[in-house]
């Protein structure tokens, strides 16, 4: 008994020496001896905790044989072996408390379908990128701007007094000067970059009275429905900002120009599907919703502003981010489109316009998407247009330190490589409907 | 829970009297720190015990319920690497069991699909194609992985040797009449190759998944087919018979140079997570030295009905 108590001592107090131990067992064990109904401190560690911890066996699988009763031991209220368990019904609350909701499962809830929908949400990567987005919304691909816009950009009186220096401004404030630590983060100089350009071209209200017939929203709700060959797609998001504006934007292409696009072929990329990475889910609602009530004074949306913060949850390429852009002016467009003319596959006879402009704080990608008709189920007839400018930068590098190589300056601190058409393409789609 | 037991086992541990101990044995307590002075930590004596609560033993080790594989539980298949949690060659008592492995770089697992017949929901039993998005490299074995998408779903395979992005695999369940002219990177049945066709990612049970042949550079090499069997030779030279509705993917395995690899600096090896074996100098058993044997017989994991029972 004392070689026991010994061992376990020496296990639990390293700090002791061997002496020490002797004798404080040597009194313990005579004091105990001595003071039997004192209680005795086990300053050891059980033996029970210390045992070697099997892997757990799984649980015998109960066998649920319809029409027989299981015998179980509630009644006789102990265990009895060869018994079973006795199984207890599930405990309802009798009243309904908001806090403690469970919801029901996935198969019982009152707007699940046994067909699925495919919903293109804002953190959606989209494997094809643009091609998908373009099978998805039945549209064909220009690239570049429509003549009219970029004729807006080149027209020198619809120009900022000292624009180039302004935006130049803007830049170094969104990219150097926004903070207090070393430079600023990617997630803060894109919004920064974005309001100071919206606040610059907004300056020219005075100019324009027409401008200030439009207004800004963060954080719009949308959702967009609609059928494509068997299945159901649906976009749904809450993004980044949205112009909108009272009068809806004029259409670029013409009557003869949406005629045409009947003879384009859509471009397919078997074997990958059209709805791949497209959330699939059995719980939804058919819904239409541009974001606004039917009596906004703005019910026009006029320009998307979508932003590549680098954020962890969804970092998208370029490619992905255009489709994106794509798929939301699409839904935008078809949503105001339901409202309009209703639910009712047609092809409209005033297509309804909607521009969008992405940037990861540097590259801009523009957008101008025409929907030209609502009548999405085949393949064939009228298609949706949209023209593409991509990969447009606004400026080469905004460096902090220089890059040095080889003790030559490669690209020197401060902003450089400053493209002045990417601010006037800017400018363009922003004063397109007011000028 | 475990704070207050710790604290309740500490405080049973303080030298100075408790509050409305009796003078007593205070004066006893006294005469015993006399005794022994010289001790840095002595055990109070047995004369507190009276007045201190029962105090069960805390435990000083970690719980060592944490010595299980509990970060692979996910039920549904993803692409998205997970992370993992490493053994240092230790199983679920906290002792080693393998030596030299422990340390090295991070890894996350990437979850590779070796049932390479996994037909998506309600396209079973029709052959697919798919297409391959990225080919690259995976920390948790020697081969490259592969992103594949199709249908609706992608997932990460076993990369073949000349696998690049952009190429079409096909995978099939059919045996035909006539031996299939397979390209590289597609799967097919044992049955339907032409003999003499180099294999890899073998399934020795029909369905449950590719076990054999997956490392880097290896192939198998389809020897025979017999009546509803066929036979492989594996990268050891062991010969193995197996149900001609295995499935199995056609060419090398990708990263071919992996054995031509050289380490170079023992940080290398400890970066792959290869601890230094121990430097004991010890006798070397009957286990050590080349051995010249003939190969062990074929093994088969065909349930063949046997003659003797007609």
């Amino acid at each position: 008994m004392i070689m026991e108590t010994t061992q376990r001592l020496k296990s639990a107090a390293p700090l002791l020496s061997q002496i020490t131990l002797l004798n404080d067992c040597g009194q313990i064990s005579t004091h105990a001896g001595r003071n039997s109904s004192q209680a005795r401190r086990h300053f050891n560690v059980s033996a029970a905790l210390t045992a070697k911890v099997r892997p757990r066996p799984k649980p015998r699988a109960i066998v649920e044989i319809p029409g027989l009763e299981r015998v179980t031991y509630g009644e006789r209220m102990h265990y009895v072996p060869g018994l079973s368990k006795p199984v207890n019904p599930d405990w309802e609350r009798g009243f309904k408390d908001p806090n403690r909701y469970k919801s029901p499962p996935v198969h019982e809830m009152p707007l699940h379908k046994e067909k699925p929908c495919y919903i293109f949400n804002q953190r959606t990567n989209a494997l094809e990128g643009v091609r998908q987005a373009l099978w998805l919304t039945k549209t064909k691909l220009t690239s570049g701007l429509p003549p009219q816009l970029l004729a807006l950009a080149q027209n020198p009186t619809y120009q900022i007094p000292d624009q180039d220096e302004r935006v130049q401004n803007a830049i170094k404030h969104a990219r150097f000067w926004d903070t207090t630590e070393g430079r600023p983060k990617k997630e803060k100089y894109c919004y920064t970059l974005l309001n100071n350009l919206l606040h610059m071209c907004g300056s020219l209200q005075s100019s324009h009275p027409a401008l200030s017939k439009r207004i800004l929203a963060e954080k719009f709700t949308l959702a967009a429905s609609w059928k494509r060959g068997e299945d159901l797609f649906q976009v749904r998001g809450k993004n980044g900002l949205l112009l909108n504006s009272m009068t809806p934007l004029p259409n670029f292409a013409g009557k003869q120009e949406v005629a045409d696009t009947a003879d384009h072929v859509l471009e397919t990329f078997y074997p990958v599907s059209p709805a791949i990475d497209l959330q699939k889910v059995h719980v939804y609602k058919e819904d239409n919703y541009t974001g606004f009530r039917s009596d906004y004074p703005y019910p026009n949306a006029h320009t998307l502003f979508f932003l590549e913060a680098g954020d962890v949850s969804c970092k998208l390429y370029p490619d992905q981010l255009r489709a994106k852009m794509i798929m939301f002016s699409f839904g935008s467009a078809l949503a105001r489109a339901h409202t309009l003319y209703g639910t009712q596959l047609r092809v409209l006879d005033h297509p309804i316009t909607v521009q969008a402009v992405g940037n990861n704080g540097r590259v801009f990608q523009f957008v101008v998407f025409q929907l030209n008709t609502t009548d999405l189920h085949e393949d064939s007839g009228i298609k949706n247009q949209v023209w593409v400018d991509e990969d447009v930068l606004l400026y080469d590098f905004a460096k902090v330190q220089p890059l040095i190589k080889k003790k030559q300056v490669v690209v020197p601190a401060g902003l450089s490589g400053y493209n002045p058409e990417t601010f006037s393409k800017f400018l363009a789609l922003y004063l397109n409907g007011a000028v | 829970m475990a704070l207050s037991c710790l604290t309740r086992a500490l405080r049973s541990l303080s030298l100075s009297p408790p509050v409305g101990l009796s003078s007593q044995a205070v004066v006893q307590t006294k005469l015993r720190a006399q005794i022994s002075p010289n001790n840095p930590l002595s055990l109070p004596s047995a004369t507190f015990i009276s007045n201190v609560q029962q105090c069960r033993g805390f435990l000083t080790t970690a719980s060592l319920d944490q010595n299980r594989r509990y970060w692979k539980q996910r039920e549904k298949y993803t692409i998205r690497p997970i992370g993992m949690r490493k053994t240092g060659g230790r199983d679920y008592t906290g002792k080693i069991q393998t030596h030299g492995i422990g340390g090295g770089h991070k890894q996350r697992y990437r979850w590779i699909d070796f049932q390479r017949l996994n037909y998506e929901p309600g396209k079973e039993g029709q052959p697919f194609d798919e297409k391959v998005v990225e080919v690259r490299y995976d920390p948790c074995r020697s081969a490259d992985i592969a992103l594949i998408a199709g249908g609706n779903r992608k997932r990460w395979i076993i990369a073949t040797e000349n696998m690049q992005s952009g190429d079409i695999l096909k995978t099939s369940a059919v045996i035909g009449r006539m031996a299939v002219s397979a390209n590289e990177g597609d799967a097919y049945p044992l049955g339907a190759l032409p003999v003499g066709s180099l294999v890899n990612n073998l399934e020795i049970y029909p369905g449950k998944g590719a076990e054999y042949i997956r490392a880097a550079g290896t192939s198998g090499v389809l020897l025979r087919k017999v009546n509803g069997t066929a036979i492989v030779q594996l990268p050891s030279k062991r010969q193995v018979q197996v149900l001609d509705t295995c499935m199995v993917t056609v060419g090398r395995v990708s990263n071919v140079d992996h054995n031509k690899q050289i380490i170079g600096k023992a940080g290398r090896n400890r970066w792959l997570g290869i601890r230094p074996s121990s430097g004991l100098w010890q006798r070397k058993g009957g286990w050590a030295g080349r051995k010249i044997r003939p190969l062990p017989p074929m093994k088969s994991y065909v349930n063949l009905p046997s003659i003797a029972a007609t």
